[in-house]
């Protein structure tokens, strides 16, 4: 029996209690159901936090897979100068590691602002030596730069992305609507230490990867002509030059080299002079190379023949009141003599023979005057006036690769029409994009813009350009085991001070195919302003030769002479 | 069977929370691995870049000719012949072997045979 007082006791107990259980009911009651909404927002504004993300930038790759651009995450160091105590201690640490000077890092630290960058896209050696430096108010945090690991190789064609992973030049700047990295906003789920926990759902919520551009280009064969150019251009102390290598039968360039070169990976400072791609943005009077597209235009439409003869006029001949030289006195001689001995007089006489619609008509067929609509940013059409503007001497001047403006790539890609048969191609320097799980976006296949001239010319003139070489002014083109056609040519260019033709300054070039029976590569060579000697066939052929030598070997072209060499049998080499 | 309903109420509430603390727990644990992810990959990103640096064409030029002192083959010390798979009829069951004919090039050496 319990005595009636502890009974009471008990009641108040119980009553307290229970009040206590009314409050948190009414204040669960009250946040649950009354205030519910508003703070389901408010609690989510504090869990969730939504931040853009740029997704990396795809790379570069050259024909086989080798890397030629890539983005990789490198640290940037910044400072929070309100939270630091002892700014010149902090300065004297990071001093070591950043290769700056602790003065300059002070200086910045004891700036009146929330937030300084120390400094930016370091070295990832250096990163991790930071990380083992723990510093109050100093942070690290990965920003995406652009890598070049080959230097120099291919910058021209390659261009370059600016500070925001933009492209600037070049592929870059072409492709970069495949390139650049996806831009998503991901929203994070945080705890209440600030920690990222597994977001509300399971997506993946990683902004993608740009896409992957692999291109026509091989790396080895760009090197090729990078380094033969280059040292072409030192020993001929040359302005300047450019080597362009092309597959005939599909327009793929296989290497694309303007020479002096430049380091996309260092291109503040570098004037746009440097870096634009002056194959495809700058036009040159070709001279003789022009010389093939006026012989292949007469024997299209057969006013002349191979061995139709022509006089050279000793050498000198008067064409509207101004005299025509050539570079040696020439009496009769062959059509094919007038382009294997690159006769100026001939080769004149010829396009007067054509006359000057159909000779015009025949230079844009090539593709002369208008753009080649290769996938690199800023080419030009180059200048081939209409025959109404022309003046009395234009027909001669244009005979002879003078009063018209070409770009190398126009040059080399109508003499791969020549090559391959007839089929002027569109150039290109992108074979493939892929996504980041390696499938194809796009697929680019050879693209035919039309077929100038007839299989049958083709033959006739490709057995003349192969006398070029043979027994004609290109003989440095010449490489052993292998026909070579082609063309030299020697321009004068125009002096900017007196608006005429310079004596001492000039373009030396050569352009031709290899092998002429069955062509794998076209290569056009252009020294720009050569100091040592003027002619194309001593400048320019030379390196025509070394290009083509090294590429073929390097694709395993083989020989079509026989092999002098004694091979020895199995049986042979056993013998004592 | 009170008791019982009890217990299975319990342990029903007790599976839900476990469930809710696995939730969280593996969160973490996927973020770590993220982060571990990133780590990665951009290991696998410096590598690349060197790789491809050291690999360049200029370097091994450089390397081949300056370190090791090699030369690049003088003409008629590299010969390329058109590859035919199987040997003409007339060198068999005469005793004759052809030629072993090795390519200088990276591909593996080929012989024909």
């Amino acid at each position: 029996m319990v005595a009636a007082p502890r009974r009471g006791r008990c009641i108040v107990v119980a009553l307290v209690l229970l009040a206590g259980f009314v409050v948190v009911l009414f204040r669960l009651f009250n946040l649950q159901i009354l205030q519910a909404a508003e703070l389901t927002v408010k609690a989510d504004r504090q869990h969730r936090k939504a931040i853009s993300v740029q997704g990396p930038r795809g790379s570069i790759f050259d024909r086989n897979g080798k890397v030629l651009a890539i983005n990789m995450d490198v640290p940037s160091v910044f400072g929070v100068p309100a939270s630091l105590d002892d700014p010149s201690g902090v300065a004297r640490h990071l001093s070591p590691v950043l290769h700056v000077r602790a003065g300059e890092i002070e200086r910045k630290l004891k700036q009146e602002r929330s937030f300084v960058w120390i400094a930016r896209k370091l070295d990832p050696e250096q990163g991790r030596r930071l990380e083992h430096m723990p510093l109050e108010g100093i942070g690290v945090v990965m920003e995406g730069q652009r890598f070049y690991p080959k230097g120099p190789l291919l910058s021209h064609v390659l261009g370059f992305a600016g500070m925001d992973s933009q492209g600037l030049e070049g592929i870059e700047r072409r492709y970069d609507p495949y390139l650049r990295g996806e831009k998503q906003m991901v929203v994070l789920q945080r705890d209440a230490l600030g920690r990222t926990v597994f977001p509300k759902g399971l997506h993946d919520q990683t902004p993608s990867t740009g896409h992957n551009v692999i291109l026509t280009i091989d790396e080895v064969i760009q090197y090729i002509a990078e380094k033969e150019l280059e040292e072409a251009v030192t020993a001929t102390r040359a302005k300047g030059g450019i080597v362009i290598v092309m597959e005939p039968r599909t327009g793929a360039i296989l290497a694309m080299a303007v020479n002096p070169r430049f380091d996309p990976n260092a291109v503040q400072g570098i004037s746009a002079d440097r870096w634009r791609n002056r194959a495809l943005t700058d036009t040159y009077e070709p001279g003789s190379t022009m010389k093939i597209f006026v012989a292949a235009a007469a024997l299209e439409e057969k006013v002349m023949e191979p061995s139709t003869l022509v006089y050279g006029e000793n050498g000198h001949m008067v064409v509207a009141k101004t005299v025509i030289h050539d570079h040696e006195r020439m009496g009769w001689m062959t059509f094919a003599q007038v382009v294997q001995r690159s006769s100026n007089i001939g080769s004149v006489k010829t396009a007067t023979a054509l006359g000057e619609e159909r000779l015009y008509r025949w230079l844009r067929a090539f593709g002369f005057g208008e753009r080649t609509e290769i996938d690199l940013p800023g080419e030009v059409a180059g200048l081939v006036k209409e025959p109404r503007d022309w003046g009395r001497r234009s027909l001669a001047s244009i005979a002879i690769g003078q009063e018209i403006g070409v770009t190398p790539l126009q040059l080399v890609t109508a003499v791969a029409a020549i090559a391959n048969g007839g089929w002027l191609m569109k150039p290109h320097t992108v074979s493939e994009i892929r996504d980041e799980k390696g499938r194809v976006v796009v697929h680019v296949s050879p693209q035919v813009r039309r077929q100038p001239i007839s299989p049958e010319s083709v033959r006739t003139l490709s057995k003349i350009l192969e006398g070029v070489v043979t027994h004609g002014t290109g003989s440095k083109a010449a490489v052993p085991g292998y026909r070579v056609a082609g063309k030299t040519g020697t321009a004068q260019k125009i002096d900017p001070r007196t608006g005429a033709y310079s004596s001492n300054l000039s373009v030396g070039s050569f352009v031709g195919y290899v092998p002429a029976e069955d062509p794998r590569l076209a290569v056009v060579v252009v020294i720009d302003e050569p100091q040592t000697e003027a002619w194309g066939g001593v400048v320019a052929a030379p390196v025509f030769r070394r290009v083509a030598e090294q590429a073929l070997q390097y694709l395993g072209v083989s020989s079509q002479e026989p092999v002098k060499l004694a091979m020895t049998s199995r049986s042979e080499m056993a013998r004592p | 069977m009170k008791t019982l309903t009890v217990i299975a109420a319990m342990a029903l509430l007790l599976l839900y929370v476990w469930e809710r603390v696995e939730i969280v727990r593996i969160g973490y644990q996927v973020e770590r691995l993220k982060i571990k992810k990133v780590a990665l990959e951009r290991e696998r990103d410096e590598l690349q870049v060197k790789l491809s640096a050291l690999t360049s064409p200029e370097r091994i030029a450089r390397v081949a000719t300056g370190k090791l002192g090699l030369v690049p083959p003088e003409r008629g010390q590299v010969i390329l012949v058109n590859i035919k798979p199987e040997a003409p009829a007339s060198y068999r069951g005469r005793g004759l072997t052809m030629p072993e004919v090795k390519l200088a090039r990276n591909d593996p050496m080929w012989k024909v045979p």
